[in-house]
């Protein structure tokens, strides 16, 4: 789990370009989302949910599914540990 | 009509008023260090396009963000629009590798260099994109006379903004004021500073 949320966090700094920023610079619980987080809005999301088809062969095809999916790099990668294909 | 400020950047100098800038890098990475010298607080200046990067730097140069405004007017005018985004946003789409992104499709669009520069300037006055065969200092000024000439708007942010690469760019922008000093807002003039890329001695 430990490598995959540190080539999470690597994969969602290139994807949204997050600059400046380190793997170490983001909390595994600090929300993705809203104040005292990374601050990303609803076009990155859409990118997340790219990332995760492209990477892990996860369709995330029920939205309401999504805010619980991505409310901390934590929850990405339970989610992505339990239903990656790839 | 008065240009009370101008800037030129190229992908290896920048010009303020007819002073240098001095600028670490070339190409995308001098846009990075104007990000860094003038800007400093705005992330989403890297999520951004070439040519958005382009207009918010060149904005950034000639005036800071405050108060909400609508007396400021936004024009820009290229020959490629955001073409350079959109053959980056070309191969998210490719049978190959179809995986669309989402943050390239939002820069396929001419104006969003007008909105972006807007937004991050709070300046909520008409804005308008141009898609121009060359740069054409008399249809900028044209147009830009014709948005000045409502009772509304006092000053524009105007000018050439062209990218055909991540490292190839060329802006002039000039703030054209109503009321303030400097040089006359015309296309003699414009075609003169398009081509001041250096500090004369």
């Amino acid at each position: 789990m430990e490598e995959l949320i540190k080539n999470l966090k690597l994969q969602v700094i290139d994807a949204l370009n997050l600059e400046g920023m380190t793997p170490d610079d983001i909390d595994n619980d600090a929300p993705l989302f809203g104040d005292g987080g990374l601050g990303l809005d609803s076009i990155d999301v859409l990118e997340l949910i790219v990332l995760l088809e492209r990477n892990y062969g996860i369709k995330l095809s029920n939205p309401a599914q999504g805010k619980a999916v991505f409310a901390s790099i934590a929850t990405m990668a339970a989610y992505i540990a339990e239903n990656r294909k790839k | 009509m008065r240009i009370a400020r101008w800037c030129r950047i190229t992908p290896s100098s920048v010009v303020v008023d007819g002073k240098a800038v001095s600028v670490e890098g070339t190409g995308s990475l001098l846009l990075k260090d104007l990000y860094r010298k003038f800007i400093g607080d705005y992330p989403k200046f890297f999520k951004m396009d070439t040519l958005c990067r382009l207009g918010v730097a060149g904005a950034a140069l000639l005036d800071s963000p405050g108060e909400p405004r609508e007396d400021r007017a936004v024009l820009i005018f290229s020959a490629s629009g955001p073409l350079c985004n959109d053959t980056h946003y070309q191969k998210t789409i490719s049978e190959e590798d179809y995986f669309p992104s989402p943050s390239l499709f939002v820069y396929t669009l001419a104006n969003i260099v007008t909105g972006e520069i807007s937004i991050r300037n709070h300046w909520k006055g008409d804005t308008s994109a141009f898609v121009i065969p060359g740069f054409d200092a008399g249809e900028i000024v044209a147009s830009t006379l014709s948005c000045l000439a409502d009772p509304v708007t006092r000053s524009a942010i105007c000018g050439w903004a062209e990218c055909s690469g991540d490292d190839s760019f060329d802006l002039l922008m000039v703030l054209a004021a109503r009321d303030e000093g400097g040089l006359p807002f015309d296309a003699e003039t414009l075609d003169y500073l398009y081509g001041r890329t250096y500090q004369e001695p």
